[in-house]
């Protein structure tokens, strides 16, 4: 038995679409996009022929009954192609879900090793470090809001480039790794020096 | 894929949050102190921890699969977005799924961070249609 033919959950996960935290966001804050995506994608997929014989009548109508030798090419299949933003073999819904279980990880392993607790602030560090107080919130939202931007703009995050794309030397990913690390690195730096 | 072997997928990406989730936190990426330590180059411990990830995944990579999917093309938003993210990361000590695991060790105000997050995405999705057009080329399961 050959490997390459081993269909398992976790040979997909390895060597399919690299996996990303921000694109799963992506899709649940844009649930209604991916939700319309997703249906289009179904009703495709479902009766190709129907879809084939649309394209053709629609071909036909523009260029004649002869149609010109024009070829009409099969719907597009989910997740073929790793290059396109639009296609994807997961649902929103499942996106949702490994938002959420990242969630409840997290929780069960501060419970585990007894660092749960509920807290109104970022930690003496983050106080000491960046700002306190009623700047707080404020910053969070404008880190967000950078990260948000940014993660979108380069086309993934520490995950997708930093661990997927990193680990099959996709260049892509080393250049958004190399700028993003590097300017986390200067900017906490210059947060150290001001301080 | 065929549905049933979609479902072990999606069970798996269950499993696999939930182990994302654990090790993070467990590591420590969602405490600020030990992401500036690492950021500074005071202690490079998560560093490392990262290094040997990416190191294992390629392993596993290269040696289970023969026809290897290319990544997207190098585009202009690449450079400028990965700023904006490394600034972001710095200043609130998020990557995407940190604030998630801050929020499950305690941490509230990662709410706010969480909604910057959202906000982001939804400011970049119609700037990038009106002004930039950037093919960023997403990456996802």
């Amino acid at each position: 038995m050959h490997w390459h033919s081993v269909r398992s959950p976790f040979y997909h996960l390895l060597v399919g679409r690299r996996f990303g935290v921000s694109s799963a966001w992506e899709r649940v804050v844009h649930w209604k996009v991916a939700r319309e995506t997703e249906r289009s994608d179904q009703t495709l997929t479902a009766a190709p022929d129907d879809f084939q014989a649309a394209l053709m009548a629609a071909t036909q109508s523009q260029f004649g009954a002869s149609g010109g030798g024009v070829a009409v090419s099969s719907p597009p299949r989910s997740g073929g192609g790793e290059h396109s933003p639009t296609t994807n073999s997961t649902p929103y819904d499942r996106q949702c879900h490994s938002l959420v279980t990242i969630l409840l990880g997290a929780f069960g392993a501060a419970l585990i090793n007894g660092r749960f607790k509920i807290a109104g602030d970022m930690g003496p560090a983050f106080a000491d470090i960046v700002v306190d107080g009623p700047l707080l919130w404020p910053n969070l939202f404008v880190g967000g809001v950078l990260v948000g931007i940014g993660t979108r703009m380069a086309g993934g995050c520490s995950s997708g480039h930093g661990m997927s794309g990193c680990s099959r030397l996709q260049p892509v990913s080393l250049v958004a790794t190399s700028v993003f690390f590097g300017t986390a690195v200067a900017v906490s730096s210059l947060l150290l020096w001001v301080i | 894929m065929h549905a049933t072997n979609q479902l072990r997928v999606h069970g798996f990406v269950d499993l696999f949050g939930l182990a994302l989730g654990a090790s993070l936190g467990m590591i420590g990426f969602g405490d600020f102190a030990e992401l500036n330590a690492m950021f500074t180059l005071q202690d490079l411990r998560m560093l490392f921890t990262f290094m040997g990830a990416v190191a294992v995944a390629g392993a596993l990579f290269y040696t289970f699969t023969k026809d290897r999917p290319k990544g997207p093309p190098i585009h202009r938003g690449i450079v400028p977005g990965a700023v904006l993210f490394g600034t972001g990361w710095a200043i609130s000590g998020g990557c995407p799924s940190i604030p998630i695991v801050q929020l499950g060790t305690g941490y509230l105000p990662a709410l706010m961070t969480m909604a910057g997050i959202a906000t982001g995405m939804r400011a970049y999705r119609k700037l990038n249609a009106r002004y930039s057009h950037f093919d960023t080329g997403a990456c996802s399961i």
